[in-house]
């Protein structure tokens, strides 16, 4: 019955019509930001007057190396690049230190049988799902109360507290591929337990690994929420930059910053699709 | 008594998720002799897996001991052990060549460049994979695979080596090739080799000798015609080829031979050394040694053919003879005889030499 409505030609047609309605509405408001980015008109970006690059151009340069009129809403280049430098360290740390930390998990919880391994899995993978407002409130009373001083360490620490979940499921999901006799085959032939790891169940869980960076590395650089309450004076990254853009009315350079920070992205997840298509 | 490989009351427990434990060796006594050929045969679960990871050093024992020419094996790492494993799923390094794969344990032990290639293109020689270096495991067949598998343990030039039902994943063409290749192969390296298959076939052909292993216990360990011959209880003969068994008691003793009475009256003469008038014994009888028989003649068997299927070289004939069981008769048929005759409800006349017999202790007779 279903099968013979498919295969008939109108509705055929239907739902692709359907498919490519749902991918504007997915893509539209990207597409938009897009081409605001290079629309010259500063009052009103949704009225096109000329193509031009001066938003990319502050960015980078600063007002008045592009002729900007609106000077005052135009950010230094400087603080630009001091948030960026603090993205990039936030990100690249936080996602290092989960990526050794869920990838040792993962393969603990394989090899070995324990007494409440599974709540263990479980609690492993809730920083996931508990909600970042609640998780960045958490972290926020735990470091007053530890008595840290909010930094860009602060940042670090909280992004690895859930990050390292990201990575613990990616990488078991690589593990629960592979054949755990590989280990023993390794062993038999003389390697010991860390030339076992470095020969054999590395390489083997590698696209899952870099996978892992990557998506954890990806999540940290957007993050809003969580890092909102627990970035400090000088260590705000990004995102929150952007967001406090915002505030100040919507200007041009936003979207040009929304599209560098998005084409970023796209190549880290580019990178990172290759490489699991190229090695399974 | 050669002091090889010996291993003593070997004993080892597994929780089952239930909470309960199972007994998968159950003091198992085992001495190994060096350069032979020994088969660990059973049905799945009986403890022959288990052995041999606790051989390799996969598992520990909970009790008992292992040793190597007199020396312990307990404390000593699976990876420092003298023996190499050929897995069930060859457990090759999908990452790295034929050549990288072999090389491994020489790379892992630091052995010299040189020395290396030598010994690694000698093992690829040996297995007939010379050529092959450069492949990556997923660009062989599993009969490959099998043979970059066992040169990978072989280059190391183990004492022992142990090889976990490496033949089950083969097409049977290919299987008996390789059965014919490993023990060659045995015989031109000189070392032990221990063997693991449920396939009997495979145990009787290929071993110098074999322990057949049940419920984590050893049934039986002999030469492959004496487990096939002689079994020593009820488990080794109905596991190893077909067997008639026939329980009774001896009721009368001429010299050797002895007369079995069955539990409906029948009386079966038996050949054995053991055994006197009033116990309770079971007689053995393979299927190629009931022979059909048109007339009646002494020490006869009178039944009903069942089922007759024919296997090509020959017909199996399932009897109904009216002891509780039905016996399997092999018939060779000539080409272009009346086969009809022994079609299902023909009545046959079954007939043996009391010698054919083989006399074992009932259990629970």
């Amino acid at each position: 019955m279903f099968e013979r409505i498919m295969s008939s030609k109108g509705w055929w047609r239907l739902f692709q019509a359907y498919g490519l309605v749902f991918l504007i509405f997915l893509y539209l408001p990207l597409a938009l930001i897009f081409v605001y980015s290079f629309n010259a008109n500063p009052i009103n970006m949704a009225v096109w007057t000329e193509f031009t690059f001066d938003w990319y151009k502050t960015i980078f340069f600063g007002a008045g190396t592009a002729g900007s009129f609106d000077a005052a809403f135009t950010e230094s280049p400087d603080r630009i690049f001091e948030v960026v430098r603090n993205s990039a360290i936030v990100a690249l740390s936080a996602s290092t230190i989960s990526t050794v930390i869920g990838t040792a998990t993962a393969i603990a919880i394989r090899r070995y049988d324990f007494v409440g391994k599974k709540v263990y899995q479980a609690l492993l993978v809730l920083p996931m799902i508990v909600p970042d407002i609640v998780l960045g409130i958490a972290l926020l009373i735990f470091f007053v109360g530890a008595g840290f001083e909010l930094s860009l360490l602060t940042v670090i620490i909280g992004h690895t507290t859930f990050l390292s979940s990201y990575v613990f499921v990616v990488v078991s999901a690589r593990l629960a591929g592979m054949d755990m006799s590989l280990e023993r085959a390794s062993a038999d032939l003389g390697a010991g337990p860390l030339t076992t790891f470095r020969r054999v169940t590395l390489p083997q869980i590698m696209p899952g690994v870099v996978g892992g960076f990557l998506l954890a590395f990806i999540i940290s650089l957007d993050d809003v929420v969580i890092t909102y309450f627990i970035a400090g004076v000088g260590s705000q990254t990004l995102p929150l930059f952007i967001l406090a853009m915002m505030r100040r009315g919507l200007r041009p350079q936003i979207n040009a910053l929304a599209i560098l920070l998005l084409s970023f992205t796209f190549t880290v997840a580019a990178i990172g699709l290759y490489l699991r298509s190229r090695k399974s | 008594m050669d002091g090889f490989l010996q291993i003593r009351s070997a004993t080892k427990m597994y929780r089952t998720p239930e909470g309960g434990s199972i007994r998968a060796l159950d003091d198992v006594t085992l001495h190994i002799r060096s350069n032979e050929f020994i088969s660990l045969l059973g049905p799945s679960g009986c403890g022959k897996t288990t052995l041999l990871k606790c051989i390799a050093g996969f598992e520990d024992l909970d009790h008992g001991d292992i040793t190597l020419t007199g020396q312990s094996l307990t404390r000593i790492p699976a990876h420092r052990r003298p023996f190499n494993t050929v897995f069930q799923n060859y457990a090759l390094f999908p990452h790295l060549t034929v050549e990288r794969n072999v090389a491994y344990g020489l790379d892992v032990a630091h052995v010299e460049r040189k020395e290396r290639t030598r010994r690694v293109g000698e093992a690829l020689e040996q297995v007939g994979l010379a050529g092959f270096g450069a492949r990556m495991p997923n660009q062989l067949s599993g009969g490959q695979q099998q043979r970059v598998a066992v040169a990978r343990s072989l280059v190391l030039k183990p004492k022992v080596l142990l090889l976990d039902e490496p033949l089950s994943a083969l097409d049977r063409k290919m299987r008996e090739s390789m059965q014919i290749e490993l023990k060659s192969l045995q015989h031109s390296v000189g070392i032990t080799f221990i063997f693991v298959t449920h396939d009997q076939e495979e145990a009787l052909s290929m071993s110098d000798r074999v322990a057949v292993l049940a419920s984590g216990k050893v049934q039986q360990l002999a030469s492959p015609k004496e487990i096939y011959d002689e079994p020593q209880n009820e488990f080794v003969a109905n596991f190893v080829g077909t067997s008639n068994i026939f329980k009774g008691k001896v009721i009368a003793k001429e010299g050797r031979t002895l007369t079995l009475k069955t539990a409906n009256g029948r009386e079966l003469a038996v050949a054995s050394d053991r055994f006197g008038v009033g116990d309770d014994a079971c007689a053995v009888l393979r299927p190629e040694h009931l022979k059909l028989s048109g007339e009646a003649r002494d020490r006869a068997i009178k039944g009903t053919v069942t089922q007759s299927v024919f296997v090509g070289s020959e017909m199996h004939l399932h009897v109904d003879v009216g002891l509780g069981r039905t016996a399997v008769v092999r018939h060779r048929h000539n080409k272009g005889s009346t086969e009809a005759a022994y079609g299902p409800g023909a009545d046959v006349t079954l007939y043996y030499t009391p010698e054919a017999a083989h006399v074992i202790e009932c259990k629970g007779a």
